[in-house]
C-alpha cells in the first residue's frame, strides 16, 4: 500500500515542525537581539534549559498517561531548603541563617532529596488513583504544602554554602562547558530512548490513551500513574540539585511559576494533553524554544516582570493550538452495550 | 436502622461546617486568652473580608462546575490599578489622584474585564478552565508588577478606605472603644446578596442545573455558556471588591497583595460544602467556610504558631477538603450500588458489595 | 425491500426509509425502513450491535446518515442536528437517566423556568405547586421536594419521560427502561407508559426482556447486523419467532472435527454473583469449545467478564489446570492462562491510536524484555509479523494504527493479543461481532486451530447457527442460571431447541 509511504512522510514532518520553529526563532533572535548568540549568553540560555528540561522530562511523562504535575516547583523548592539545611555550615550572619548544623555529607543528602521528591510523587499519585481526588488541585495543593514546608525549614531567609561536592551537578564545568546542560541533554536522550523502547513507555502511552483498554490487555493503570508522579517528583528534585548547585544559595521562592512553563513546553513540543501521545525528544524542542525566548526577553532589558505575563500568554497559545487539534480530529462512534461511545482519535 | 443511620451521617455531613467552626472557636478561646477578648473575635471576619469576597466569585463559578483559580491576582490588580491611580506621586501613586468614586469604579472594570477574559476563553474558544484561569493568574500577577513603577502605593482617601478599614460604629468597653468594622459586616452582607442570588433568582438557579449535569441542564433549554460567561464575570467583579477591602485595610497596594490566596479560596468553598463537582453547595456553607478559615487563621497565629506553618497548613486543609469530598461522592455510589443490589433475586448467597 | 406493515389508514409521526450509516470499519445500519404510528408503543429488539443504538442517533440528530431519509409529521430530512430533533418532538431517555441529580424533582421538571413571585424572585412554594399539579395531570406521585439522586431508578425514568412530555415530545425512545427494575416497578412504570399512550404519545421501546415487548408493545421490530429483519404487530406473534428473527441464522455452516480431550483444564464450582448469577458449575476439557448462550441478561457476559477479572466474579471456587484459579486481575488472568475476547473492540480490546504491533504484544511484554525493561524489538517484530501472516491480518504494515483496520482485521489483531498469552482457557464474546462475512470464516478457523492445539475455549455468543457449527457443546443460560445443555450430534441439538430452550426458562420463573 503506498499510501502507507506517504503518510509517514506527512506525519514525520508534522512531528518535527516544533524543530523548524526553533531554528527560525534562534535565527531570528541571532539578527534582532544584540549579544544573543555570544558564547556566554547561549550558555545561559542552556542553563536555564537545563533546569528546565529536567522538569519537563517529568511532566512529559506525566501529560503521557493524561495527568498533569503542578507541584514539581514545589518539589524543587523544598528540596534547595532541605539540601541546604542538611549540609551547610550553620551561620550567625545573613546569608546563613538556620542550616541544622547536621552538615550532612553530599553523598547522603544526595539521595535523601531525590526520596523526598519521590516520596512527594508516591502521595499524589495515591490521591489521584486510589482516592480518586481531582488531580488538578491535588498537585497544586501539595505544591503549597511543598511551599510551606519550605519556608518553615528555612525561616523564609537564604542560605548559602553548599560544598562543591554537591555544586558540581549543577554548576560544575569541563573546558567551559556546563556538566549540567550535558547531564540534561544526556537525560533526554536516555529517557527518550527508553519511553520508544521500553515497557514502561508502552504503559504510559497505553494506559494515557485508553485506560479500560489497557486495563483489559494486562496493564494496572493505577501503578502506572502512581510510578509517573514518582518519576516526576524524582525529576523535581534532580532540578532542585541542578538549581541549587548552579546557585550555590537556597531561596524558598526558587522556581515559581516554572510548572507552567513546564506545560507550555510539552504541549508545544507535541505533547498531548489528552495523554497517549507526543514524546520526550518534541517536549525536547519547546524546552529550547522557551528558554531561548526568555533570555532574549532578557536581553532587549525587557521588565522582567514582562517575562512572567509573557509566559502565561504562551501557555494560552499552545492551548489554544491543542484545543483547535481536538475540535477537528474525526470522531468514532461506536455502539457498546452502554449505548453511544464517542471517542475522539 | 440503616436508613437512619444513613440519615443521621448525612446530616453530619451536611452540617459539617458549622460543627468545625464551633468547635474551633471553642478549642481556640481554651488555648489562648487573647484569643476570646471581644476585640478579637470582632475582628475575625473583618481580616478575611476580601479573601470571603474571592471565596463568594469560587463559590459562583464552582456551583457551575468550574474553576477560577486567577481571582487572586484579579483581588491583586485591581487592588494595584486603585491605588496607583489614588495615591499621589510621593505616595507611589501615578499621581493622577482621582477621586475615590472614580477609583472604585475603575476597578470594577478591570475585574470585569478579567472575567470576561475568563469567559470568553473557556466557553467560545472552549479552553480547559483550569488551565486557563491558572494562566492567567500568572500572567495578571505579572500585569501587576509591570504596572507599578514603585513597591507601594498607599495613603489613599479616607472614603476609599472606609468599606475595607473603616469602623461602622464604637462601642465604649472599659478603657477605650471596640469598633466594629464596616468590613464584617459588609462581607456578612455580601454573602446574603450572593445567597439571594443563588437560591432565589432563576439565573441561580440555572447555574446550579449547569453544574449538576450540564447536557440535561441544555436540554431543559438552559443556555449553559451564557450562565457560565456570567459566573465568570461575577467572579472578576468580586476580584475588585476583594481588591477594595483589601486597599481599604491596609491603606496601601503592594504587587504582593492576594499572593498564595487561591488556596484558601478554594479550601474554604469546598469545606463550606461548594462540591468541586458542581451543583451543589451553598453560600451560607461557603460562609461557614470562610469562618472556619478565618477562625484557623486566626487562632493559629495568636497561639503563636509560625507563620511557615500556616502556609503548609493551607495546602493540607484545602486536601483534606477535597479528600471529604471524593469519599462522599464515593459514598454515594456505593449507596446507589447497594440499593441495585438489594432488589434482585439472583445470586443471594454472594453478600460483597464491589465497586469496580 | 418493504417489510413494515400497518394495519391502519394513520399516518406515521416518524418515518424512516432507506437510511444507511457507515463507521470506519463497521456498516452500522444498511437501508433501514422503521416507522412508527401515532398512539403507538412500538418495540425495537435485537442484540447488542445490532444497530439499534445507532439508528436511535440518527432518529435523534446525533448522527448524519449516509443515506435516506426522515419523515417527522410534514417535515422531511434528509440529516438533522439535535435541536431540530427537538423541536421536532423527539425525546430520549436513556437507560442511565440523565437528570440533575443534585436539584429537586421540582427543579428537574421547572428547569429554567421556575416560578417567580411580584418581585422577580423564585416562589419556592409556587415551584412546589406547580410541580405536583403537572405530575399531577400524568398521574405520577412523586415527592417533589426530593433530590432526585434520591429517587429509585424506576422514578427517575419515568420523570424522565414525564420532562419529556412536558416539553411537548410526541415521541419518546426508552433504551432499556426496566434493566433494574423490580416487578413492582415495572408495573408502576408500564402503566403509567399505558396511560401516556392513551394521551396519545407515542413511543419507541428498546428493550432485550422480550416478555416486557410483548406485555406493553403494539407493533414490534426486529434488527440484526444493521438490518431490518421484520416488524410485526404483537399480536400475530409469539416470542419463539421473534428470537428466530432476532438470533443468526443465514451464516454459512462452519463444520470441524472436534479436537475435545478427557483432559479437564477449568472447572467452575458453585459460582455465584448477586444479581447476575448463580450457582453455575462447568467443567470444561483441553480442546474443547464450549459455547454459552441465551438472551441478554441472562449472566452470560457478567461471567465471562467476571471471569477475566474486568468485573467482580463473585463467591465460588474455580480451578483451572488444577491448580486454584485465583486471578482478579486481567494481567493474572492471563498469567494464569485465561484470556478474554471482549464484545467492545474500540473500549476494551484494542487501543486505536497506537500501531498494530504494540497492541499484539500489550499483554507479553515483560517475555520481551532483555534487560531492564527495554524491549526485544527484533524478536518483537518477529512475533508480530508471524501472527500477520498466520491470521491473515490485512494491514500496510506493523506501524498501523489500528484504529485504521477493517473490523474483520482489528478482531484478527485481538486474537494475536490473545494468542501470544498462550493461554489454557480462551474465553470469546461474540466474536464475529462488526466482522464481515469472509473475515467469520477467518475467525471461525482461527478458533479451530487454537481448540486443536489444545486451547480450551468458551464462546458466549446468540449467534446459534454458529456456535452449532463450532461448539462440541452449548449450554443455555436463564435468570443467571445453567438451565440447558447441548451436545454436539445429538438428535436434540436443533436450533428449534435450542432456541426454545432460550426462551423456555423465563416463563418458569413467574
Amino acid at each position: 500500500m503506498n499510501n502507507g509511504r506517504k503518510i509517514d512522510l506527512v506525519k514525520l514532518f508534522l512531528d518535527n515542525f516544533i524543530w523548524i520553529i526553533v531554528v527560525l526563532v534562534f535565527t531570528y533572535f541571532s539578527v534582532q537581539v544584540p549579544n544573543f548568540i555570544t558564547l556566554g549568553n547561549l550558555i545561559n540560555v542552556l542553563l536555564h534549559a537545563s533546569v528546565l528540561g529536567v522538569l519537563v522530562i517529568g511532566q512529559t511523562i506525566v501529560l503521557l498517561t493524561g495527568n498533569f504535575d503542578l507541584s514539581a516547583e514545589g518539589v524543587l523548592s523544598l528540596t534547595t531548603v532541605l539540601a541546604m539545611w542538611l549540609m551547610a555550615v550553620p551561620r550567625t550572619d545573613a546569608g546563613g541563617a538556620q542550616a541544622s548544623g547536621l552538615i550532612l555529607h553530599p553523598f547522603i543528602v544526595i539521595p535523601i532529596i531525590l526520596l523526598v521528591g519521590m516520596l512527594s510523587g508516591w502521595l499524589i499519585g495515591i490521591m489521584i488513583t486510589r482516592l480518586k481526588m481531582n488531580g488538578f488541585i491535588v498537585t497544586l495543593a501539595m505544591q503549597l504544602v511543598l511551599r510551606g514546608i519550605a519556608l518553615l525549614i528555612s525561616n523564609a531567609q537564604i542560605m548559602t554554602g553548599s560544598p562543591p561536592l554537591f555544586n558540581w551537578m549543577g554548576g560544575a564545568r569541563i573546558n567551559g562547558f556546563p556538566v549540567s546542560v550535558g547531564v540534561t541533554l544526556l537525560m533526554f536522550l536516555i529517557v527518550n530512548y527508553l519511553l520508544n523502547q521500553s515497557k514502561f513507555g508502552r504503559e504510559l502511552r497505553a494506559v494515557g490513551a485508553n485506560a479500560d483498554a489497557a486495563h483489559a490487555s494486562g496493564f494496572d493503570a493505577k501503578k502506572t500513574v502512581t510510578r509517573a508522579y514518582i518519576i516526576s517528583g524524582f525529576m523535581g528534585a534532580f532540578a532542585g540539585w541542578m538549581l541549587l548547585g548552579r546557585l550555590e544559595t537556597s531561596i524558598s521562592s526558587l522556581g515559581v511559576g516554572m510548572t507552567l512553563e513546564t506545560v507550555a513546553a510539552s504541549v508545544i513540543g507535541g505533547v498531548s494533553l489528552q495523554g497517549g501521545l507526543g514524546s520526550v525528544g518534541g517536549a525536547f524542542a519547546g524546552v529550547i524554544l522557551l528558554s531561548m525566548i526568555d533570555n532574549a526577553l532578557n536581553l532587549i532589558d525587557i521588565d522582567p516582570f514582562w517575562v512572567q505575563g509573557i509566559r502565561g500568554l504562551i501557555i494560552l497559545v499552545a492551548l489554544l493550538i491543542e484545543a483547535q487539534k481536538f475540535r477537528y480530529k474525526p470522531k468514532v462512534i461506536h455502539e457498546n452495550e452502554n449505548g453511544i461511545v464517542e471517542k475522539a482519535i | 436502622m440503616n436508613t437512619e443511620k444513613n440519615k443521621f451521617i448525612t446530616t453530619i455531613f451536611d452540617n459539617l461546617i458549622w460543627l468545625l467552626v464551633i468547635s474551633g472557636l471553642i478549642i481556640f478561646s481554651v488555648l489562648s486568652p487573647s484569643f476570646r477578648t471581644p476585640f478579637n473575635l470582632v475582628n475575625i471576619l473583618y481580616r478575611s473580608a476580601a479573601l470571603g469576597m474571592l471565596v463568594i466569585g469560587q463559590a459562583f463559578v464552582m456551583i457551575t462546575a468550574n474553576f477560577d483559580l486567577s481571582s487572586e491576582s484579579g483581588l491583586g490588580l485591581t487592588a494595584m490599578v486603585g491605588g496607583l491611580v489614588l495615591a499621589s506621586e510621593v505616595d507611589g501613586g501615578l499621581g493622577l489622584e482621582v477621586s475615590p468614586a472614580l477609583a472604585i469604579l475603575i476597578m470594577i472594570l478591570v475585574g470585569l474585564l478579567i472575567g470576561y477574559i475568563n469567559g470568553f476563553l473557556i466557553t467560545r474558544l472552549k479552553m480547559n478552565n483550569l488551565i486557563v484561569t491558572i494562566a492567567m493568574l500568572m500572567i495578571l500577577r505579572g500585569l501587576i508588577y509591570i504596572i507599578s513603577p514603585g513597591a507601594t502605593a498607599s495613603f489613599f482617601p479616607k472614603s476609599f478606605n472606609w468599606l475595607g478599614g473603616g469602623a461602622l460604629f464604637k462601642m465604649p468597653m472599659g478603657k477605650g472603644s471596640l469598633s466594629f468594622p464596616v468590613a464584617t459586616f459588609f462581607i456578612l452582607f455580601a454573602f446574603i446578596i450572593a445567597h439571594i442570588i443563588t437560591r432565589y433568582t432563576q439565573f441561580g438557579r440555572n447555574m446550579y442545573a449547569v453544574g449538576s449535569n450540564l447536557s440535561a441542564a441544555k436540554d431543559s433549554g438552559i443556555e449553559a455558556d451564557k450562565i457560565i460567561r456570567k459566573v465568570y464575570l461575577i467572579s472578576g467583579f468580586c476580584m475588585a471588591i476583594g481588591g477594595l477591602l483589601a486597599a481599604g485595610r491596609l491603606d496601601s497596594a503592594t504587587p504582593r497583595v492576594g499572593v498564595g490566596m487561591v488556596f484558601p479560596v478554594q479550601a474554604a468553598a469546598v469545606i463550606g460544602g461548594v462540591s468541586l463537582f458542581g451543583g451543589r453547595g451553598s453560600m451560607i456553607g461557603a460562609l461557614g467556610g470562610l469562618m472556619l478559615w478565618s477562625i484557623l487563621d486566626a487562632g493559629l497565629s495568636i497561639t503563636k504558631v509560625s507563620p511557615y506553618w500556616i502556609e503548609a497548613s493551607r495546602g493540607l486543609l484545602l486536601l483534606f477538603a477535597i479528600g471529604l469530598d471524593a469519599i462522599k461522592v464515593k459514598r454515594m455510589r456505593q449507596r446507589a450500588l447497594a440499593e441495585a443490589l438489594s432488589r434482585t433475586e439472583i445470586g443471594l448467597d454472594d453478600t460483597q458489595i464491589v465497586i469496580d | 425491500m418493504n417489510t413494515v406493515k400497518v394495519k391502519t389508514e394513520q399516518k406515521p409521526i416518524l418515518t424512516m426509509h432507506g437510511i444507511s450509516k457507515a463507521f470506519p470499519g463497521v456498516q452500522a445500519l444498511r437501508r433501514v425502513d422503521l416507522n412508527v404510528l401515532p398512539g403507538e408503543i412500538h418495540g425495537l429488539v435485537g442484540k447488542n450491535g445490532a444497530g439499534k443504538t445507532t439508528l436511535m442517533a440518527v432518529v435523534m440528530g446525533l448522527q448524519e446518515p449516509n443515506e435516506g431519509t426522515i419523515e417527522i409529521g410534514d417535515h422531511t430530512y434528509r440529516s438533522m442536528n439535535p435541536q431540530e430533533a427537538m423541536l421536532a418532538g423527539i425525546a430520549f431517555v436513556p437507560q442511565h437517566v440523565a437528570m440533575m441529580d443534585s436539584l429537586t424533582v421540582a427543579e428537574n421538571i421547572l428547569a429554567g423556568e421556575l416560578p417567580k413571585n411580584k418581585f422577580g424572585f423564585i416562589d419556592w412554594k409556587s415551584v412546589e405547586r406547580e410541580a405536583k399539579e403537572r405530575l399531577d395531570k400524568l398521574n405520577l406521585h412523586l415527592d417533589v421536594t426530593k433530590r432526585v439522586e434520591g429517587l429509585s431508578v424506576a422514578e427517575k425514568t419515568m420523570l424522565a419521560i414525564a420532562k419529556a412530555l412536558f416539553g411537548d415530545a410526541k415521541l419518546i425512545i426508552l433504551d432499556e427502561p426496566t434493566a433494574s427494575l423490580s416487578r413492582a416497578d415495572i408495573n408502576r412504570l408500564f402503566n403509567f407508559v399505558k396511560s401516556l399512550k392513551e394521551k396519545g404519545a407515542s413511543f419507541v421501546y428498546i428493550s432485550h426482556h422480550l416478555e416486557e415487548v410483548f406485555e406493553i408493545c403494539d407493533r414490534v421490530t426486529v434488527m440484526r447486523d444493521g438490518r431490518i429483519i421484520g416488524t410485526e404487530y404483537v399480536a400475530d406473534i409469539d416470542i419463539p419467532k421473534l428470537i428466530v428473527m432476532m438470533v443468526g441464522e443465514d451464516v454459512e455452516d462452519y463444520s470441524r472435527k472436534s479436537t475435545c480431550t478427557d483432559e479437564i483444564v477449568f472447572v467452575l464450582d458453585h459460582l455465584t454473583r448477586r444479581g447476575y448469577y448463580e450457582e453455575i458449575n462447568l467443567d470444561l476439557r483441553k480442546g474443547e469449545i464450549l459455547g454459552i448462550t441465551g438472551l441478554q441478561g441472562c449472566g452470560a457476559e457478567q461471567l465471562g467478564k467476571g471471569l477475566f477479572g474486568l468485573e467482580y466474579r463473585g463467591v465460588g471456587e474455580v480451578k483451572i489446570k488444577g491448580k486454584e484459579f485465583t486471578a482478579k486481575l486481567p494481567i493474572d488472568s492471563f498469567n494464569e492462562g485465561l484470556a478474554y475476547l471482549p464484545q467492545d473492540r474500540y473500549r476494551f480490546g484494542l487501543i486505536g491510536v497506537r500501531p498494530v504491533r504494540e497492541n499484539v504484544t500489550y499483554p507479553i511484554l515483560n517475555r520481551l524484555i532483555q534487560m531492564i525493561n527495554l524491549i526485544n524489538r527484533s524478536e518483537e517484530k518477529q512475533i508480530v509479523e508471524n501472527f500477520i501472516n498466520e491470521l491473515e491480518i490485512i494491514t500496510p504494515n506493523q506501524e498501523q494504527a489500528v484504529r485504521l483496520l477493517s473490523g474483520g482485521n482489528q478482531q484478527k489483531v485481538v486474537f494475536a493479543k490473545l494468542a501470544t498469552t498462550k493461554p489454557a482457557v480462551l474465553i470469546l464474546h461474540e466474536p464475529t461481532q462488526g466482522v464481515d462475512v469472509r473475515a467469520k470464516m477467518d475467525i471461525f478457523r482461527i478458533i479451530d486451530e487454537l481448540a486443536s492445539q489444545g486451547v480450551a475455549a468458551i464462546i458466549i455468543s446468540t449467534e446459534i447457527r454458529e456456535l452449532m457449527g463450532i461448539c462440541d457443546r452449548i449450554i443455555v443460560m436463564n435468570n443467571g442460571r445453567i438451565t440447558d445443555e447441548f451436545l454436539k450430534g445429538a438428535k436434540n441439538t436443533t436450533p428449534e431447541n435450542i432456541l426454545d430452550a432460550i426462551e423456555g426458562g423465563k416463563n418458569n420463573h413467574e
